[in-house]
């Protein structure tokens, strides 16, 4: 079938000479694209970001629970867990949360020991680019860049004081800062030598926070998770898939509130259309009659009313598409990504990682135009089928 | 409920079309029943003007439908990373019970809506609308097919669960499976192939005869073989895997969609040939280029369907 | 040949504001005639008009045209039937005041899809025949009420119609425009055209090339005049 271009152009010009009304709908249709899709990318850019998280997880965590609480484990379980067979390494933890009260954020407090086997790929080659020799010699510490970042915003330009359980401070310099690929997880890091956050938490030398363990074949995960927790029973097991299922439970259950959000503004933007496509001037409606009278068919009058709504819909869609990558990926998804990711204060802020695929762009296609069509569907051939002898009188 | 984007999309898809048919279900029972063009009444006017409407729902239906198909796939292959054990579409479909019951009717609904709209532009050629009624009846079955297929899909999202370990195309397409395929896979493979190209054979015979009824079958009958050696002997060659049997799998990157382009090139050769003959069945004067069309395609079908084990004989020097 | 064939034409039927606007009208046309509708407003011109171009249905009767039972033809038929048989010229003009000449003109051939070269040389030949080549792309809205009559001319007759249907062409006309509006006519008619006009307009009741005077009062067919 050949494309009639006489009727493309009757069907632009006739956007045109409508123009306010074109215009509304072109922009209303442009805005609820643009929030779907700006919706869309920042899930898949989060998701990614969760993925690249997950990945450098450690594969079994394990805990100590005194009346139900997670409590501190003691050091010497570690080599009672490297005699499980299968398990690679056994490493403690010392690690926990510092608030800093002035700018109201949680600071994760790391411990690290160069001669430790470290168990995250990231601080490994923090470890590596640091002097840590330098750092134990003068009990100073690494920040990640959203820490550094609160801490010169409260004037502390070069070093810090914690203040310990017991009211004393404790001044620990910033010997530089780091950033890693995976900006959402490093942004409140701040890794210091195990000493100093033992005495920071005012912690048992003889403890740890938690013992992280590696197992050369995932396979047996599950079941070296049994067996710690039949010699451990006060211990709580966590494996990376636990893991991965719980931070996708909550990220889904996010997304879902969203698409809800957005099959209630689908259904408020179906009715608009109808609306604007069934209000018809009386002009119109003379147009529409003489177009008859002249010999134009119902199915005619039906395509050109398709060309319309699909030059639209193109129109929207490229432009809101366009939009939503410049403010997604540029402007870093003011609000919106606060509201997404929900614990905007207590984290400080992150890039998005740029991911664009073609299956987004065909959900956003099967969830936008069908439904833009849909509402035109019925007004339009009212109007098409519309006697043309009104032309006469 | 499984709910991600995609399913939604398909779900609030399956809302519209499920309001939109209805109308023209109402119109078409209207039209079934009351449909007389000598008749001058207002009734017969305004019956005219919403055949036109429910025909637009139906176009706009079909039109849809198509790509929707693909991206159902897709959706399904995606949904194969969630569920423990599916490794492609053909997991995910499996780990409901009604899951392939869901595909036929999609595909006869592809098969059937398709047909309606050929049948409806000819009608529109003739300004007897001889067709009208024919064509609203046939509506009257299309649409509870599409209820039965839409509630198929809605239960299918409903009752996919994440938790449940289900077996892939590894083991649903191979003879120790319980499935209802597996009978089928006693075949042995030289029977199979001269099965296919048999048909293929009776087809080129049907098209030089230019008998419609026997170019109808013909069409039919090298849809279904097209589809059962696919799966039995084919695909392996598109996998290199003399055990890999899945007619999903090849959609994937990995096989560089090959299997769209398959299903597209079989879907209008066979698809051309069964409704343009049932069309020149109905009115003798319908125009022979189907005849040709579906010739090209399901020539391109079988040439690209043979290259893969041709192919391979050359490379390696073996058969699999 | 055009046959109308005892039709009538009710309006809102088994209403309170029923009205009969046409009725039991018996009519036969034959091909390149001549014809007057003449009668005042309301007597029924316009609706036989719209019913010959099955613009709307009568609700007793049926009209033929060569054979062709254009009453009892669906919707999308009808279309066709006037997009390849009749040019309509309006009392108002009904052009689309925001578009162009050029625009307006092409109008009726729009579905068609037409050859590019066939529809510029036809049109150019309209254009220069009605004398308005300068105003190809002025919008309608910005023409004189002289140069919109003979855009909506043109428009009706750039589909080559077999029938010319004019309902009331010089009611907005001056006494000079309406002359030439009727040396168009007078040029249409010799080329095997039918044109049917319903006017009340009195310059068209003594012309000599017109072939029959049908007047319409209150619906109903009151005296045919052959001249």
């Amino acid at each position: 079938m050949k494309i009639n271009h006489y009727l493309i152009g009757f069907a632009v010009s006739s956007l045109f000479r409508r123009g306010t009304k074109s215009l509304f709908v072109l922009f209303i249709f442009t805005a609820l694209i643009f929030l779907l899709s700006s919706i869309l990318f920042i899930s898949n850019s989060i998701k990614e970001e969760l993925n690249l998280t997950l990945d450098s997880l450690p594969q079994i965590i394990v805990q100590k629970l005194q009346a139900g609480r997670q409590t501190n484990i003691e050091l010497k379980r570690v080599n009672k867990l490297l005699e499980f067979q299968g398990v690679q390494s056994a490493v403690p933890r010392i690690w926990g949360y510092y608030y800093f009260e002035k700018a109201g954020v949680n600071f994760s407090l790391v411990g690290i020991d160069a001669y430790d086997k470290q168990y995250k790929n990231s601080f490994a080659n923090i470890v590596k680019n640091v002097n840590f020799d330098a750092l134990e010699k003068t009990s100073s510490m690494v920040v990640g860049q959203g820490v550094k970042k609160a801490l010169s915003e409260n004037y502390y330009k070069n070093y810090f004081n914690f203040i310990k359980p017991d009211g004393d401070f404790i001044k620990v310099p910033i010997a530089s800062t780091f950033s890693s690929k995976t900006s959402l997880e490093s942004n409140d890091i701040i890794l210091m030598p195990r000493s100093l956050v033992l005495e920071i938490f005012g912690m048992d030398k003889t403890k740890a926070t938690d013992i992280v363990l590696s197992v050369a074949n995932p396979e047996e995960i599950p079941t070296i998770a049994k067996k710690i927790k039949n010699l451990y029973p006060d211990t709580r097991v966590i494996t990376k898939s636990d893991l991965k299922v719980s931070y996708q439970n909550i990220f889904d259950y996010k997304s879902g509130m969203f698409l809800a959000l957005f099959v209630i503004s689908a259904f408020t933007f179906f009715m608009i259309i109808y609306d604007k496509a069934s209000g018809l001037s009386s002009e119109e409606k003379k147009e529409i009659g003489i177009l008859k009278a002249l010999g134009w068919k119902i199915d005619d009058i039906l395509q050109e009313k398709f060309y319309e709504a699909f030059i639209i819909s193109f129109v929207a869609f490229i432009s809101a598409i366009i939009l939503s990558l410049f403010f997604v990926y540029t402007l870093e998804a003011p609000i919106l990504k606060e509201i997404f990711i929900g614990y905007s204060r207590l984290k400080p802020s992150f890039d998005l990682p740029f991911i664009l695929d073609v299956q987004t762009i065909f959900l956003l296609f099967f969830l936008t135009i069908p439904l833009y069509l849909a509402a035109i569907i019925i007004p339009s051939w009212r109007v098409a089928s519309m006697d043309a002898d009104e032309v006469m009188r | 409920m499984f709910l991600t984007p995609e399913t939604i999309a398909i779900l609030i898809l399956d809302c519209i079309f499920i309001v939109f048919a209805f109308f023209a279900f109402v119109i078409s029972i209207n039209i079934v029943k009351k449909w007389d063009l000598n008749s001058t009444s207002s009734l017969q006017y305004s019956l005219e003007k919403k055949a036109i409407l429910a025909a637009t729902i139906i176009k706009y239906i079909f039109v849809l439908k198509l790509p929707l198909f693909m991206f159902f796939v897709f959706t399904a292959d995606k949904i194969s990373g969630v569920i423990t054990g599916a490794m492609c579409a053909a997991g995910v479909v499996n780990s409901v019970e009604f899951g392939l019951w869901l595909f036929v009717f999609k595909i006869i609904n592809l098969f059937v809506f398709g047909f309606w709209i050929a049948l409806h532009v000819k009608d529109m050629q003739d300004e007897k609308l001889s067709l009208t009624k024919l064509k609203f009846s046939i509506f009257l079955v299309a649409f509870l097919l599409l209820i039965i297929e839409i509630a198929y899909e809605i239960s299918f999202f409903a009752s996919l669960d994440v938790d449940k370990i289900v077996s892939c195309c590894g083991t649903l397409f191979s003879v120790a499976s319980a499935s209802s395929f597996s009978v089928i896979f006693m075949i042995p493979n030289n029977i199979i192939i001269t099965i296919f190209y048999a048909t293929f054979f009776l087809y080129l015979v049907s098209f030089f005869l230019k008998s419609e009824l026997f170019f109808f079958f013909s069409n039919l009958v090298f849809f279904i073989v097209s589809i059962i050696s696919l799966i039995l002997f084919f695909c392996t060659y598109i996998y290199e895997l003399p055990t890999h049997h899945c007619p999903f799998c090849f959609l994937q990157k990995e096989y560089h969609y090959v299997g769209y382009l398959l299903y597209v090139t079989l879907f209008i050769g066979t698809f051309s040939g069964i409704s343009g003959s049932i069309l020149s069945l109905l009115k003798p004067h319908h125009s022979k280029s189907y005849y040709k069309v579906s010739l090209f395609f399901n020539t391109l079908y079988t040439a690209i369907i043979t290259a893969y084990p041709v192919v391979f004989y050359i490379k390696n020097g073996v058969w699999l | 040949m055009i046959r109308c064939k005892n039709i009538s034409k009710i309006f809102n039927v088994n209403k309170p504001n029923e009205l009969t606007a046409l009725k039991e009208i018996d009519l036969k046309f034959k091909e390149g005639e001549l014809v007057i509708l003449k009668g005042a407003s309301g007597s029924g011109k316009s609706t036989l008009l719209s019913l010959i171009a099955a613009l709307s249905k009568p609700n007793v009767g049926e009209v033929i045209i060569d054979e062709k039972r254009i009453s009892k033809m669906p919707d999308n038929f009808t279309s066709l039937f006037r997009r390849e048989n009749v040019g309509f010229i309006f009392q108002k003009y009904n052009l689309i005041p925001t578009l162009s000449a050029y625009d307006n003109i092409i109008l009726p051939l729009i579905p068609t899809n037409p050859n590019e070269k066939q529809l510029h040389k036809r049109i150019d030949e309209l254009l220069k025949t009605f004398c308005i080549e300068d105003k190809k792309d002025v919008l309608v809205k910005n023409l004189s009420g002289g140069e919109q009559q003979r855009v909506a001319i043109s428009r009706a007759l750039i589909n080559n119609p077999k029938i010319i249907i004019a309902d009331e062409p010089t009611a907005n006309l001056d006494a000079k425009l309406s002359l030439d509006f009727i040396e168009i006519i007078k040029s249409l008619k010799n080329d095997a055209t039918t044109i049917l006009i319903a006017t009340h307009d009195p310059l068209f009741f003594d012309l000599d090339f017109v072939d029959k005077i049908v007047e319409l009062k209150n619906g109903e067919v009151i005296d045919v005049s052959h001249s």
